[in-house]
Order: structure tokens, then sequence, then C-alpha cells
């Protein structure tokens, strides 16, 4: 309350010093807003009155409430600041966009990056990359919230004592020299393996100065195993790049690899260009224990538990050697028993078929012996050069498996490390139970941690550098196709920060050289000075350095260590099976404190904020436990509380426990969610354990999943049909889209020049979640917490729902993305008392946020349930900083107010705009929703439906297309098409 | 017994009803009264910026044309706020030591921007693109008035959304031909309206009205 200097009843009136005019000062400090050496408040407040009685607040209060209209009339004015000199790029209120790449294990994802007025907001993929080719997954659409949280560790500190950077620069180069006396006997790097040939220099560079130090590579999800089984079969490790645009029939051993393993985005393309032509389908079939992504688009998924996958690869090898004749297999193969047989036997009758259009694929976490029997069954089927091809490792480090972890373990407990490196994210959390790693590392005298947040390691770090998000970051990196692109900064850092180029540098005496020239100059060096700042240049532009992808080799392949390494290879394990997996969503636990991730419904479970222990219904019957249930799981002597999900699917007597939640020192958003499957994992069996002992608590924990309802009751929501069904389908479709009659007035959209419309491939569709995440980016969509997620209140406008369909034991799944389809016909506006939710011309289902008074009858009468409910104030509740993060050409929205997927209209305003001042008009597919951006599948085209040639309009002809409740005559813009299976006949 | 009530009660109540219907019409009827009024709109209000940049002296005197200042206007949602650069590169020249541009050599050496007042504010949901409006014919006289004539910049027109769907509605006689388009003393024709509609088929003019148009 500013003093008014009103006589006040019952009070002595104001001294006149104290009523003064609104720009009266005191004393130069005042004036300042410094306090004065009086010890008053700097300018403004008067302190309280002595006593402040009934009278004399009703006094002030009525005088304040007759002059509180007046002063809301006049809000201050707005400051508007301009710059001192323009940088030539940017125009203010027009973004930029900047090439770069992000890292995911090590290989680089080629990204393309909206900058506004030197804000990155939002990350698109590259199509010019080739792990991109313009599709996104969720680390990188996720990664601007990263760069923002103000979470982060700012600066850097030594014993707890903050440093400056020059000051840790000189610490560390005393350091380096007296370590450099015994050449660096005692001091150890621990990394995370990566590509970037950047880092690989400095690392040369520390072996020659430090010859006798020594880096361990520790990554808690990698792929040794796949590296391993190419070292049993070709006698060197390779790399597998597998190629599904020509592959008919693929089959999975347990791999991943349309979501979270190896080349996913780039897959997924291939896989889902290979789902929509009837006569041209390919046929995948997944065996697999925890239901994945990759199981959901399965044709035939095989649910066995991860121990025996293996096994079931060899029934294939046999068949394939018995049946086929291919007598290279016989040594390799073992026939099984039983159904699994059968199944073995369709298999191989089918890849024999597709012999050099077939594929087998092993994933991460199955054993070495795994992945060489896929590169032997590849190779007798005539498939590598084809559809697998083999290259010499693109990462610098060969294995990043826990045996390095555990030799670094046993120098330090034997006293020899003296210095320690960390740049590894974490490895406190993520090591091997055993090796109790924390309580080692106090026994480090110095432990040099580059961390971004504070951690379970930086609790034990004696000097922590904070760590330069790669938005803000020099650096390179390659693809996993060897192809090589610059890491350029989006912004100067927002916090004094490193990066690891600029620490490893530190202890070379050149922390000062700064991580742009060390890249740029080790370029330079490379390919030679003759113009070489042009074809920097083109390289920034571009996002990839071209012609530098690694040439595939066709090593002769040996069979007998392929036997040998099969006889030895692991039994399926006794008990239950304990699985471990990254996560969907913060992966290994690295993106833990992303609130955009952790909102994210699960790909499979729908569930938010929370991991859980996975297991199939028949198993939780046995053991009585239900979802939410909260148990207690034993393994090997360790013990966690967990709460466990009953996972349609799911192998029996098998448990998946999704590592990277449970963490005990981490910030706002991590703490609390879900359990630490690490405290679990053994260094001796990192990703499938046996002898798991399960004790239900009677405890619970609620499960935020977003979906509850997982059948469609019989109704036609996500249609999905076998191909050979197709053809007596068509007249069913055909009805399920059109107009319906209607006692409603027909609006004529046929003079416009542009209707707006989408169609989503159900075909296509994975169900990864990058839509949703791309919209959430797009379109300042708030993260509402894991409460708020209990009470069904999550603003996704994109929603992907997922059906069951079958039993619930062994079920097929469908994913349906789900936002807004803007019906011609649509139910929500009849219903709006205030006219915020009204039709554009163009056949826009807008929402006007200034109307909107919050009635939500809009909400209740919308059969598709897309719109969604601003009931708090989800964005001034955030730390100002995340402000920057917000997409300028969108509204934020206020509390008490609806809100849904308006089609990106900014974007398509955008492009209106653009095409009007050049004197043309918007080309049908010119404009891209965010959702379609993201989509690693192509499964969602928007676009305009007036232009017959326009992709959405031929999409939306389709004979597979259908109205998503089309009974209830909405008339949605949206289209989908009715997803196909391709099962095998002999499996019918 | 005499009654409760004496005769003149009921036109009593019925005045008093009357009056406070009127007193709730009245206060509703000047609300929108004045948030309608310059008052309200905050029109007719010259502003003094923390530089005394005199646009008479600039447009109407040295013949400055206004994208030599708001470069972006043609091509961007922003006509853009000159940077001290662009002050600078005259004022480096002229007038480079006159004591009226202190704060515009401070803000170059010391590297701090100039903090101007905002004179012409549409609400944050409001997203209005210039370069559409230049680029169709809408000069900027239009919207800013006679910024020659202002020596301290003030809003001339209400912004409010009536007013501008009052030209969205119809825009043929705000329209001109394109080069006069940052013109202060541009003539229309005597027939506005026949020329405008001439200019709307010229520039292919399609003012929208739909929400999104504007709020998005």
């Amino acid at each position: 309350m500013p003093p008014l200097g009103l006589p006040i009843y019952g009070q002595p009136p104001l001294a006149a010093g104290d009523r003064r005019a609104p720009d009266a000062w005191r004393s130069l400090a005042e004036r300042a807003g410094q306090a004065d050496p009086a010890g008053r408040p700097p300018d403004g407040d008067a302190p309280a009155p002595a006593s402040f009685g009934r009278r004399s607040f009703l006094q002030v209060l009525s005088a304040s409430a007759a002059l509180a209209g007046l002063a809301a009339c006049k809000p201050p004015r707005e400051r508007v600041v301009s710059y001192v000199r323009r940088p030539p790029e940017v125009t203010p209120s027009l973004p930029s966009y900047y090439a770069t790449a992000l890292p995911a294990g090590g290989y680089g994802v080629g990204v393309v990056v909206e900058s506004h007025e030197g804000r990155p907001t939002k990350v698109e993929g590259n199509p010019a990359h080739p792990s991109s080719l313009g599709g996104a997954g969720l680390p990188e659409l996720a990664s601007p919230l990263e760069l923002y949280d103000p979470a982060r560790i700012a600066g850097f500190r030594r014993g707890g004592r903050p440093l400056a950077w020059s000051a840790l620069l000189d610490e560390l180069s005393e350091v380096a020299a007296r370590l450099a006396q015994d050449g660096g006997a005692r001091l150890r790097v621990l990394a995370e393996p990566t590509s970037s040939p950047a880092v690989a220099a400095l690392r040369a560079d520390l072996r020659a100065r430090f010859p006798g130090s020594r880096l361990v590579a520790w990554a808690p999800v990698s792929e040794d195993a796949a590296r391993e089984g190419t070292r049993l079969a070709f006698g060197r490790p390779l790399d597998v790049e597998h190629r599904l645009a020509t592959a008919d029939v693929v089959l999975s051993l347990d791999a991943d690899f349309l979501a979270t393993e190896g080349d996913h985005l780039r897959l997924a393309r291939e896989f889902a260009a290979r789902r929509v032509d009837a006569a041209a389908m390919n046929r995948l079939y997944a065996a697999e224990a925890t239901y994945t992504v990759t199981g959901g688009a399965a044709d035939h998924r095989l649910r066995l538990r991860a121990s025996e996958i293996l096994g079931f690869g060899r029934a294939v090898a046999a068949a394939l050697a018995s049946a086929h004749g291919l007598a290279a297999l016989a040594p390799l193969g073992a026939a099984a028993g039983g159904a699994q047989a059968r199944l073995a036997a369709a298999v191989a009758a089918d890849l024999a078929r597709a012999r050099g259009r077939g594929l087998v694929l092993a994933g991460q976490r199955q054993p070495a012996a795994a992945h060489a029997l896929a590169a032997a069954m590849n190779d007798a089927l005539g498939n590598a050069g084809a559809t697998v091809l083999y290259r010499e490792p693109v990462l610098l480090d060969r294995s990043s498996g826990p045996e390095g972890l555990a030799a670094l373990a046993a120098e330090i407990r034997a006293g020899g490390v003296d210095t320690l490196v960390i740049t590894a994210w974490n490895p406190v959390y993520t090591a091997p139970a055993e090796l109790e790693l924390g309580a080692l590392l106090r026994r480090v005298p110095n432990v040099v941690y580059l961390a971004a947040r504070e951690d379970e390691t930086t609790a034990v770090a004696g000097a922590v550098v904070a760590a330069a998000h790669p938005l803000e970051s020099w650096g390179d990196l390659r693809a996993r196709d060897g192809t090589a692109s610059v890491v350029q900064p989006l912004i100067a850092p927002l916090v004094a920060s490193a990066t690891e180029l600029d620490l490893l540098a530190a202890f070379l005496d050149r922390g000062q050289v700064g991580a742009w020239a060390l890249v740029r100059e080790g370029w330079r060096r490379r390919t030679g000075d003759e113009g070489f700042d042009r074809r920097w240049d083109r390289w920034l532009a571009d996002g990839v350095v071209a012609g530098t992808a690694a040439p595939p080799v066709a090593p002769p392949l040996d069979g007998a260590a392929i036997a040998a390494a099969l006889a030895a290879a692991p039994p399926p394990v006794a008990g239950v099976e304990a699985i471990f997996a990254p996560d969907d969503k913060v992966l290994d636990g690295r993106l833990g404190e992303n609130a955009w991730l952790q909102e994210l419904p699960h790909p499979v479970s729908k569930l938010t904020w929370d991991n859980a222990a996975l297991l199939s219904p028949a198993t939780a019957a046995r053991l009585g436990l239900e979802t939410g249930a909260l148990a207690t799981l034993r393994l090997h002597g360790r013990e966690v509380l967990a709460p466990v999900l009953v996972q349609p699917g799911h192998a029996d007597e098998a448990v998946t426990l999704p590592l990277g939640y449970g963490r005990r020192v981490a910030g706002a958003v991590a703490t609390g969610a879900g359990f630490d499957a690490y405290a679990l994992r053994r260094g001796a069996a990192p990703w499938i354990d046996g002898g798991l002992e399960i004790a239900p608590t009677g405890a619970r924990r609620a499960l935020a999943q977003t979906q509850g309802h997982f059948t469609m009751d019989g109704r036609a929501l996500a249609l999905a049909l076998p191909v050979a069904a197709l053809p007596g389908a068509l007249a069913e479709l055909e009805e399920r889209r059109g107009p319906l009659p209607s006692i409603l007035p027909e609006v004529d959209y046929s003079g416009e020049p542009y209707r707006w419309g989408m169609a989503i491939d159900l075909s296509r569709c994975i169900g990864c979640g990058a839509c949703a995440l791309a919209c959430q980016a797009e379109n300042n969509i708030p993260v509402v917490g894991r409460s708020e997620v209990l009470n069904s209140r999550e603003m996704h406008w994109l929603r992907v729902d997922r059906y069951y369909e079958g039993p619930a034991e062994e079920p097929a799944s469908v994913s349906q993305p789900l936002a807004c389809v803007h019906c011609e016909s649509a139910p929500c506006e009849y219903v709006c008392p205030v006219n915020a939710t009204v039709h554009s011309d163009e056949g826009l289902n807008e929402m006007v946020y200034n109307r909107c008074v919050g009635t939500r009858y809009c909400s209740n009468n919308c059969p598709y349930k897309v719109r969604r409910f601003n009931y708090l104030d989800y964005h001034t509740v955030h730390a100002p900083q995340l402000a920057m993060l917000q997409n300028p050409d969108v509204t934020v929205r206020a509390r008490g107010v609806m809100e849904k997927c308006s089609y990106c209209v900014q974007r398509i305003e955008r492009a209106r705009i653009g095409a009007r001042v050049a004197g043309g008009t918007i080309g049908g597919d010119q404009v891209v929703s965010a959702c379609q951006q993201a989509c690693p599948a192509e499964a969602i085209v928007f676009g305009n439906l007036a232009d017959p040639a326009s992709r959405v309009a031929r999409l939306a002809g389709g004979e597979r297309r259908y109205d998503l409740l089309h009974e209830l005559g909405t008339r949605p813009r949206t289209g989908y098409l009715a997803r196909l299976r391709n099962p095998n006949p002999d499996l019918a | 017994m005499s009654a409760l009530f004496s005769r003149k009660a009921d036109g009593r109540l019925k005045l008093a009803l009357g009056l406070a219907g009127a007193a709730v019409a009245l206060a509703l009827g000047g609300a929108m009264f004045y948030w309608r009024s310059p008052f309200g709109t905050g029109q007719f209000h010259p502003v003094v910026q923390p530089i005394q940049f005199d646009h008479r002296h600039h447009v109407r005197d040295d013949q400055i044309d206004c994208r030599y200042c708001h470069a972006s206007v043609e091509r961007a949602p922003s006509a853009g706020i000159p940077a001290t650069e662009v002050c600078l590169s005259c004022h480096s020249q002229i007038w480079n030591k006159s004591p009226l541009l202190d704060r515009v050599r401070a803000s170059w050496f010391e590297g701090r921007p100039i903090r101007w007042l905002r004179i012409h504010r549409l609400p944050d949901f409001v997203y209005f693109n210039h370069a559409i409006h230049v680029n169709k014919g809408v000069g900027c006289v239009e919207c800013h008035g006679r910024v020659d004539r202002m020596a301290a910049v003030e809003q001339v027109q209400p912004l409010n959304m009536g007013w501008c769907l009052d030209c969205h509605r119809n825009p043929a006689p705000r329209l001109r031909p394109i080069e006069e388009i940052t013109s202060t003393t541009w003539r229309p024709p005597a027939d506005r309206a026949a020329f405008g509609a001439e200019l709307m088929k010229r520039y292919s003019v399609h003012a929208r009205v739909s929400c999104t148009t504007c709020h998005r």
C-alpha cells in the first residue's frame, strides 16, 4: 500500500516530509534505489503505521478501491529496448534458423534450431542429416527446456569455494604440471563414448602429455554387445547399419529400433515408408519381453522372456538350415520345441523367401552371441551388403561397459588414482550397484566433475565445473554413418560454464583457447587451408560436413567363432527375470530433470512422472499385485521399493525395470519421481538378471497414467486391419467418411482457396510421442505436474491414444495421435455462450482466448475430448528465465481459459503473409504443423485440402481414410487412415 | 390501524428501482464510453522520450524516409526500433557534440541500449504484422498520423478492435499506391473509393476478419 497522504481518522496526520510526490527522494542513495544509511527501505513504501485499526483499514480500503479504477487505466508505459549495434543477421520479430547437432549416445543427430532474437525456442530435425532426415526424437525436441533450466549449475567451484574460470584454469594447470611429473600415472579420465573428432584430438594430446594416464569410457546404456558381436563374427568390432527401405521381412530379436535404439529416427522413417502400400508392405516380427514401440508396430509380436530370445533366434537359424538349405547356419542353430518351433519355422520360411530383402536385428540388451548370430543369419540370407552394412566403428571408444568402470574402482581402492576427471553423466548414480562408486570417489584426492545440474556425483566431487548445454557450445559430432557435423552455439552461455573440450584442454594448459578454436583448427588441420573459411561456413549452414560418411566394409564371416560363442552363451535365467531398460523418455536418467519429458505419457504405458516395475497380468496375478501396488524388489541381496504396473503383453515371469528414476540427489523435477533400478543392477549382468524376488507390501502409490481406458469397447476408433481384409473393408470405410444428413445449416467452403486439413496415417504411426512433445514446444503448453495429471488436468493439445486389441496376455496395439480435429460442424461452437470458439472461413475451429470466460461447456460438448482448460496459472509460477523459452508467435494463456490445437495457425499466418507479400499463394504442402515436422515416421500430413495436388488432399481422398466418430456428423477436417497389418498367413 | 405502507410507497419503490437501474446502465455505459474515449485508448498524449527525438525535424525538414530507421517494416511483423548505430550513422558527423545527443553517444560507447517508451501498444494476444500492411498499400500515416508534425509522437488512432475491423471490412478508402507508402503529404484523388477499389485489385488485397488473423 503506497502512502496516500490522506488524513486518517484517529491518527495523527502524517508529517509533512512523508507526504511526498511519487518522484520525491530524500537521499542520493534512495534515489539510486539503495537503502539509505538510516535503514529506511529503498524508495517507495513508508513503514507500516504503528497501529492499523479497523477504521483506518476501512478508510484506506475505500480510498484505494476508489483509486484502483483510475490507477488501472494507466499501466506504466512499456519500454522498447533497441539494439546498440544490431547483428546483421537478426531482424527483430523474424525468427532465424541454425543447423547444429545434438549428442545422442555419443553420436550426433542433426537438428535445425529456431531462434527468436537470439533465443533458441524450438528444435526441428535437419533433413540433410543422415540420422534425422527431418524427424526429431524426444531428447532433441526437449532440449530447449534443458537449456533454460533454472536449476543448472552456474560457474565453477573447488572444495565448495566458487572460482572464476581463469582461477580454475590456474589450479588445473598446477594439478596437471604435478601429474605430468610421473607421466600422469595417477590421472584417470572417466568419459562417455563420443564420436567427436575434436575430443579425439584432445585425447591424443592428453595421452602424449600423460602417457601413464588412462581413459575409462562408461555409458550405462551402451552398444558394447553389438560391437562385441561383430568382433566375434568378423574378427574386429564393427558398426552395423540397418537399412529398412528394401527390407521386406524384418526379425527383431529384442531390438527397439524404432524408438530407443540405434539410428531410430532414420529407421522409423524407412520402416513407415513400407507400411502404406498394400502391395509392397514389409513384415515385422518382434521378439521381446517388454512391450515397446517396436513391438507395437510389429505384425507379429513374439512374447518371450529376454533371456529366451537368443534361443528363439537359434531356432529360426536351425529352421533356415534344415528347411531352407542354409548349411552355414546349421552349427549355429538349435531347434526349439512346441509353439516356438512353429513360429520359428514360419519366420524362417518368410526370411528365406526374402533373401537379400530381409533383415535380422539384435537388441542392445541381448548378449554378443545374439548379435553374432544375427550377423551370420544376414550373411547366409544374402542380406549383408543390401539391408545390413558394416563400418569401422565411429565412436572413439570400442567398449564402455561395466568392466572398465570396475577396473577403475579397483585402482581407486588400491589408492592408485590422484586425479579423476569425470565428463560422463553422473557415474555415482549409474554405476553398477556393487562398486559403491560414491563412497570410493571420496577417497580420490582430486575429483573434477563436469556437470550441468546437482546430482549424486556433484555431492562427492571436489571440483565441479558447470557444463555448457549443447545449444550454447562449439563442438563436432559424427552421425552413425560417420557423417560429421559441426556443433554451433545458438546463444552465449546463459551461465558461466565450460564444455568437455574446454575442460580437457585445461589439462594441456590450453583452457583459454576455447572450444571454437579447438574445433575449427582441428578441421583446418584435417582439410587444409585452401578455401577453408568458405568450407567452414558451408558446413555450419548445412549442418553436415559433406562427404565424411565412413565407407562400408565387407569382411569375411568367421562361423566357427560364432558357434563357439553361442555354445558359451548364457542359458535362460532361473527364477523371475529382471530386465533393465533405458526409459523411452529420460533415457538413462540424464533427461530426468526435463519436465516436458516427465509429463509426456510413456508411449506404451502412458505413465507420467514415474517409472514402475512392469510385469505381465499373469505374473501380477500370481504375486497378488495390481497396478499401483508397491512391492519390494530383491535381487542378489539388494532391494528397492517400487510401484508395479501391469503391462499387457509383457513376458511372464519377467519384470522390466526402467532406468533413470529414483534419484537421491536431484533438482525439483526429478526428485520423487519413480524408483532407482540402478540400485539392483550388477556389472556382471547389466541387462538381464535372474532370481528377482518380489514381495507385495500392501502399500500403494498412485500412478499418473493419462489413459485409463485401453480398449475401444467395440467402437471403431483406431482402425487396424490385415492387408488381406482391406478390399472387403473398403465399403465400410467408405461409410465412415463424408457428410451425413444434418439439420444444421450447410457451410459452403467450395469457393475458398484454402481448406486446411490434416491426415494421420495410422499405418505409419509408431506411437513414439514426438508429435505431442513438438506441439508442447511450439505452442507454449505448460507442464502441470504429477498431482494435476492425477486430476486429469494435463494440458497436451495432442495426445497419442494407445489401444490394445486381443487377449490381455498377448494384445496387439494401435497408436492414434489425436488433437482437435477441427470439425466443420463443431459441437463446441454451439455451446459457447461468448463466441470464444468460432469457425474461420478456411475451416479452422478457432479458439479466442481473450473472449473465453471459462465455462468449459465446449470441453463437455467435445466428443473427442481434446480441449484443455487452464485450471491454474501455470505460466507465471515458473522462473522468469523460462519466459525465454516461449514461442513469441503464440499467446501464453492465462488461468481460466480454454485452449486446444490451433492447427499451428501461427505457421499458417506466417506462410500466408510471406506468400502475400511476395504476391503468390500458399502452396498446398507449404505449411507444416509442428507435429508433422517432428514425426520421424511421416505419419502426420497437414495442408490445403482445396489443392487436389497437395499430399493431404491425396491422403484424405484415399481408400483407407475414415473419420473418427463419423456417426456424430461432426465432419472433422482431420482424417485418419486405417492401419494395415501384414500378418503371415501361415501363422493365422 | 394505519396502513403499513403509504400510498406513495409503490411509486417510491419504482423510482428507487428505476434509479438503481439507471445507475447501473450509466455505470456500464460510462465505462464503455470511457474505454472508447481518447482517455481510455491513450490517444493524443504526446510522450516525452528519454531522448528528445523530433520527428518533425527528421521527417519534414530533413525528408528522411520512415524506412531509413524503421528498416524492417516491409518484411517483418515489427517495423523495427532503430539501433543506436543508426542514429550515429548521421550524428557521428553532424551535431556530434550536441548535448541533446549525450545519451545516444553514451549508449554507443557504453554499449547500453536506449530504453524508449512504447507509444503504440497492442495487447499480447494481438499479432499485428507491419509487412503485410505496407505491402498492400496501407500507408504509415493511416495508423500513425502525421508524424512529421509531432514534436513528441502521440497515438492518434484508438487501436481498438473495432477500429481494426473498420478497415479490414472496408480497406479501399485507406489504400494508397505503394510508391507513396511512407509519404506524409500524399493526397488521394477525388474519388477515393473508386481509386481504392482499383488498388485492391492491383495489390490483390484480401483483408481477413477471422479471429486467428490477429489472435493466435
